[in-house]
């Protein structure tokens, strides 16, 4: 991303001063419940870097950050510093606790499909040539040192944006005694509940053609909210919409998978490891969020106004 | 097996932070509440409605939801009797049979006698049922002074495809009790001159009547990619029972100079100056429409285009196009424009008069809303969604009416003259989307 776009629009509105700038790929604002301007944009400079800060060292678009050194090596071992190090123990531990169905080393399956609402759906023999290459218990994680085999990569897109939304609450609450709401592209949480105790109302986006209204509002006073669909990122194919959500034992987008699911957690990167999972479980994800007894939204049908 | 308390602990490791259980996401509000305040007036004093609507659905979570409508309006003005005008100052006899009201000479007759308060309810419930179906059911009830309706209606859907395509059959029936003022005038008969509070008005019937309505409608909506929708419709109506308005006349004319043939009151009386017979329709009407509708998402702007072709046994066959867009003005208002236009053919026993000392047809009405008709609305919607997820808009439309009685119904000078001169009318809407 280009230091051109990296920048911060405050406004205010509604007893709030609103951040708006863009990181991961999306659009991101910060809602603080401020009165004092400087006050305010400091708060959204400190949310805004530390997000900045998160894409340039996890994400898997740049070629001179941990990700890009741990993918080119092709076999060596590469010892990582200590915030890499967390999310690999963390990503290992969602991989065992979901039977492998979570894994960071699934990204090069997008080789074969693409999610842009096309129609192309790769061959059997592209996704099989693909799948030696995906598998967590392929690699060898050694605290503080992975060593991939040649050809594997892995990428932190299933749990970057969760991490960073919580990292730049936390870093927001050290900032300001004021509630504040972090939301980086629907996946948000909130320092605390806004002033006389009342929540922060978020809608969440409805799946139809052309929406108009947020499909549900949910008041949040305290924890954070993640969110994972495929409103625009899905392959329509023979009639069928294959979700973007891939299972990494074979290779194939996740059948009858919600368009969206919801989930409420205490922090948002908590909540989005939930919903991940629970479209991997396609026609059992609403079982899976009532076993976990988590305050979930699930959407599935196209409804037309 | 449930992995919240180590996927919790873990991510607590992850972020450097103390275990909690703080989330409070409970208090999703409960119901979403469309409500409009809505002025509707015609010109020249016609027909004025103030309406106050609330739309509130309910969600039971997992697809379950309850939907309920109420509705009050008040109406209140004149709308024409389907008497035509005259060189010479007319006088009725009102619909009660007790007084008179004269219409000034070259004026449409209007019936000022026109004065209501309609209350309508509604209440419908749809859940999901097996896998792919959703069924609703409903029941609804409106009252005004002189009619009643109760209703019932059942549906059910189902969708394939990967929901891309969705099916929906729909059944609905409804009783409506008519009870005019004055009882119900005895189709084709003669107005009687008007008489006092102990004697029942001449030439009515039973105090009322009622007729039952039977819709089917079949529903086929297909996603057509990612911003397009389209929607198609097919559906039957059947009427039976009293179709008639038991406040609509016609007038007896010369049959060569197409002229009101004059009548003198009952020595002591006060009643009609002219000769006027009560309408009558036929006790059946039975409707077959089809719909389409189209919904494309452009960037944001939603345009939705829709037509509709309607014909029924009593020949009126009608055409409605209709569109709407919806443009996102930035931050979070919109306009949208809509314009609609409509265009009927006259039913088959639609007559601008009645030729004296002809025989008379077994039907026959001159209400203009069953003549060859055309109209045009447009209008402009300007909305605002607040920072809360809530909406308000303001809705303006104008509505031009144009109806023109068949040539062949028309007699000697009616030719030459405006029969029925347009009609306008104003829309005014302002509404608020509102969640508890």
């Amino acid at each position: 991303m280009s230091a051109a776009a990296r920048n911060v629009e405050l406004s205010r509105g509604d007893g709030l001063w609103i951040g708006r700038f863009r990181a991961m790929g999306g659009p991101c604002e910060v809602l603080a419940e401020i009165t004092d301007e400087p006050a305010a944009r400091n708060v959204v400079d400190i949310v805004a870097a530390c997000a900045w800060r998160i894409e340039d060292k996890f994400s898997r678009y740049r070629s001179d950050n941990i990700v890009a050194r741990i993918n080119a090596t092709a076999g060596a071992p590469v010892e990582v510093d200590e915030e890499t190090a967390k999310l690999l123990d963390f990503a290992a531990l969602v991989h065992r606790l979901s039977d492998g169905m979570f894994d960071i080393t699934s990204g090069v399956l997008r080789k074969a499909w693409t999610f842009d609402g096309g129609r192309r759906i790769p061959a059997r023999a592209e996704i099989d040539a693909l799948l030696p290459l995906v598998g967590w218990s392929k690699v060898l994680w050694a605290r503080p040192v992975i060593t991939l085999r040649p050809g594997m990569q892995i990428d932190f897109g299933g749990i970057g944006k969760e991490y960073a939304v919580d990292q730049a609450t936390r870093l927001a609450g050290q900032a300001t005694g004021g509630a504040v709401l972090v939301n980086f592209g629907g996946d948000l949480a909130v320092t605390r509940a806004r002033d006389g105790d009342r929540p922060w109302r978020v809608g969440i986006e409805g799946v139809d053609a052309g929406a108009q209204h947020a499909a549900k509002l949910v008041d949040l006073a305290a924890g954070a909210l993640a969110t994972s669909g495929d409103t625009y990122r899905f392959v329509q194919a023979s009639g069928q919409r294959l979700s973007h959500i891939l299972d990494p034992r074979d290779g194939c987008p996740v059948r009858d998978a919600p368009r969206s699911v919801t989930v409420a957690a205490p922090t948002c990167t908590n909540a989005g490891m939930l919903t991940t999972l629970a479209m991997l479980r396609g026609p059992g994800a609403e079982a899976f969020l009532q076993t976990e007894e988590v305050r979930h939204w699930v959407q599935r049908q196209e409804k037309i106004r | 097996m449930k992995i919240g308390a180590a996927l919790a602990a873990a991510t607590c490791g992850l972020l450097g932070i103390v275990p909690s259980v703080s989330v409070a996401a409970d208090a999703e509000p409960k119901w979403d509440i469309d409500s409009a305040f809505l002025y509707y007036g015609e010109s020249d004093g016609r027909v004025k409605d103030l309406s106050l609507s609330a739309h509130a659905t309910r969600d039971f979570g997992d697809e379950r939801k309850l939907g309920i409508d109420l509705s009050v309006d008040s109406l209140t003005g004149a709308s024409p009797s389907g008497a035509i005008a005259s060189d010479d100052v007319q006088t009725f006899t009102s619909p009660s049979g007790r007084d008179t009201y004269s219409t000034p000479a070259g004026e449409i007759p209007l019936d000022d006698t026109f004065l209501d308060t309609r209350f309508a309810l509604s209440g419908n419930w749809s859940q999901p049922f097996a896998r792919l179906y959703t069924v609703n059911a409903g029941l609804g009830f409106s009252s005004e002074y002189d009619y009643q309706h109760i209703g019932a209606n059942f549906g059910l859907t189902r969708d394939f495809n990967q929901r891309n395509t969705t099916l929906s059959a729909a059944l609905a029936y409804a009783q409506d009790t008519i009870k005019p003022v004055g009882g119900l005038p005895l189709p084709l008969s003669q107005m009687g001159d008007a008489v006092s509070d102990d004697l029942s008005p001449g030439n009515r019937g039973a105090g009322n009547d009622s007729k039952n309505v039977l819709d089917v409608l079949l529903g086929f909506t297909q996603v057509l990619g990612r911003h397009t929708v389209l929607r198609v419709n097919l559906s039957y109506s059947d009427s039976s029972g009293y179709l008639t308005d038991p406040y609509k006349i016609l007038s007896v004319v010369d049959p060569v100079t197409g002229d009101l043939i004059g009548r003198t009151p009952a020595p002591g009386a006060s009643g009609p100056t002219g000769v006027y017979l009560f309408e009558s329709r036929p006790d059946s009407r039975r409707k077959e429409g089809i719909y389409a509708e189209m919904r494309h998402d452009f960037a944001g702007s939603v345009l939705q285009v829709g037509y509709r072709y309607s014909t029924d046994d009593w020949e009126v066959d009608s055409h409605t196009l209709e569109s709407r867009l919806r443009l996102p003005l930035g931050g979070s208002n919109y306009l949208e424009p809509h314009a609609r236009y409509y265009q009927q053919t006259a039913a088959s026993f639609y007559r601008y008069s009645l030729a004296n000392a002809s025989p008379l047809p077994e039907f026959a009405t001159a209400d203009a809303r069953l003549s060859d008709m055309s109209a045009v609305t447009v209008g402009l919607k300007y909305g605002h969604v607040t920072a809360g997820g809530n909406e308000w808009s303001a809705r303006l439309e104008f509505y031009r009416q144009t109806a023109k009685a068949p040539n062949e119904v028309l007699i000697g000078n009616q030719l030459g003259n405006t029969q029925m001169p347009d009609f306008n009318a104003v829309i005014l809407q302002f509404g608020y989307h509102f969640k508890l």
